[in-house]
């Protein structure tokens, strides 16, 4: 490797930082600038070594994990049309099927409220429905 | 700087089964809060942990933010702060739900104004809705709100000027059901899946049936046979609807509701009947709903800048379908990555 190549006149060799001093020019420079060059270049040719090992271990890496076939969506997930960023249901895989509605979402309704009253010993309980006088259209 | 005495302890209500069809869920629900409290867990044996953290949730709610229980901590800071104002040593549940009222009526433009609480008296709703006669002399002249601008929190620390009277209404129940659903999950050590449900605002935690909680989406509590229903499925987060066809009263023969637009004191006047909204957390879900309510023709480009999933009832019935939501029946809604205004219940946050 160290005879591959050498650094003619006009041509600065491959210097680490810090070492910038020129010295004096001439043949007698020429032995010591070769030798740093060449060590300098076969790190750089380490480092990028290492840099491109790294790059197509990610590479694969990535490659295997979008080749992985999805997980089936639950049932009844079908991702509505245009719908807005956000997920519809993680996980949901793991829990029971449930067919009827469990609850209602609706305007704060009053159903009844319940009062509880002693008189002379006697616990008496009303209920009051408030039932709403809104008519639909 | 002052702080609260302490209060009686409250009695919860009794819980009924509700049977909806399904062996794989138990479904439970009770009155509270002046509305309905629903429960639904799957594994069904998680039920009775389930209703006892509900129940824990909704008693220190109740204490903490009822505009309607003489010895709440809100209603005594009205009384305290009724004449002069001042700073007041919040505990932390309510220094949250105040919390996040404000940060609602900052992120809906102050469409959802926490300090419409004068302006709801004015209009006659100044005590526990099934109390309010059905009728009535003209209300007083409207109120119209004074700008949560004016109110400060700093941690559990609230500066409230005088004569400003707070409702929580537009997030309080909402932010009861997100703590409700992380506290059963918590008791049930974080096994299986709950959904609660108050009077309308519905949060779920933990792992959801197939597909997502099977849920009916509509004007009032009790839709049985009404038109204009819709099922959908939640897997995850919240929804919530606000409405002016429930909550309305007469007074001097003029139907009012409870959703006040905070400009005008008076109750809301514009296209919609009926909106739900799909979000990340219930607090964030209701607050868009009723800030929808009072935007009324400028809803649906909030709703869209805001990245919602909305269901729209105009007056005469016609429904609008916004970001995503599902215009068929039976199908997820799309819930938004993360909250706006609510990031979810501290640890204890709720006592």
């Amino acid at each position: 490797m160290e005879s591959d190549r050498d650094y003619g006149g006009g041509q600065v060799p491959l210097r680490e930082f810090g070492d910038w001093d020129p010295g004096p020019a001439g043949p007698q420079r020429r032995p010591a600038a070769r030798r740093d060059g060449i060590r300098l270049a076969r790190r750089m040719s380490n480092w990028t070594a290492a840099a491109l090992m790294i790059g197509s271990g990610a590479a694969a890496v990535a490659l295997a994990h979008q080749a992985l076939p999805a997980a089936a969506p639950p049932a009844g997930s079908t991702a509505a049309p245009g719908a807005a960023a956000g997920s519809a249901a993680p996980a949901a895989a793991a829990g029971p099927q449930v067919a009827h509605s469990v609850v209602t979402t609706s305007g704060s309704g009053v159903t009844t409220t319940t009062t509880t009253r002693t008189v002379h010993g006697r616990v008496i309980v009303t209920r009051v429905r408030h039932a709403p006088v809104y008519q639909d259209n | 700087m002052t702080t609260a005495p302490g209060r009686a302890p409250a009695v919860a209500e009794a819980w009924r089964h509700v049977a909806t069809g399904d062996d794989a869920v138990a479904v439970a629900e009770r009155h509270a809060l002046g509305t309905s409290a629903r429960v639904a867990v799957w594994p069904p044996e998680n039920l009775a942990r389930a209703r006892a953290a509900v129940d824990e949730v909704l008693t220190a709610l109740d204490r903490q933010a009822s505009r309607f229980r003489a010895d709440s901590e809100i209603c005594w800071l009205h009384r305290a702060g009724a004449a002069r104002g001042g700073v007041f040593l919040l505990s932390d549940g309510l220094a949250e739900a105040v919390s996040v009222a404000l940060a609602a009526a900052r992120w809906t433009g102050g469409r959802a104004d926490p300090t419409v609480g004068d302006a709801l008296v004015s209009l006659g709703y100044d005590r526990d809705f099934a109390a309010i006669g059905p009728d009535g002399e003209p209300p007083a002249a409207a109120v119209p709100a004074p700008g949560w601008q004016l109110v400060r929190l700093d941690g559990p620390l609230l500066r409230l000027p005088a004569g400003i009277r707070l409702d929580l209404g537009a997030t309080a129940k909402a932010v009861g059901s997100d703590r409700a659903a992380r506290a059963v999950m918590a008791a049930c050590g974080h096994a299986g899946g709950v959904l609660v449900g108050l009077g309308g605002d519905i949060a779920v935690a933990g792992t959801p049936p197939r597909g997502g909680w099977p849920l009916t989406v509509a004007d009032r509590p009790d839709p049985a046979g009404a038109p204009g229903t819709q099922l959908v499925r939640l897997a995850r987060g919240a929804v919530a609807t606000s409405s002016i066809t429930c909550r309305q009263w007469r007074r001097g023969g003029e139907v009012l509701h409870h959703i006040v637009d905070p400009q005008t004191g008076r109750p809301a006047d514009g296209p919609w009947r009926t909106v739900s909204v799909a979000a990340a957390t219930c607090a964030d879900a209701n607050a868009a709903a009723t800030a929808s309510i009072v935007a009324g023709a400028a809803a649906e480009g909030w709703l869209k800048s805001a990245g919602l999933p909305a269901r729209l009832v105009t007056r005469d019935g016609r429904v609008r379908y916004l970001g995503g939501w599902p215009s068929a029946a039976g199908l997820p809604l799309p819930v938004p990555p993360a909250g706006r205004v609510y990031r979810g219940p501290r640890t204890g946050g709720h006592r």
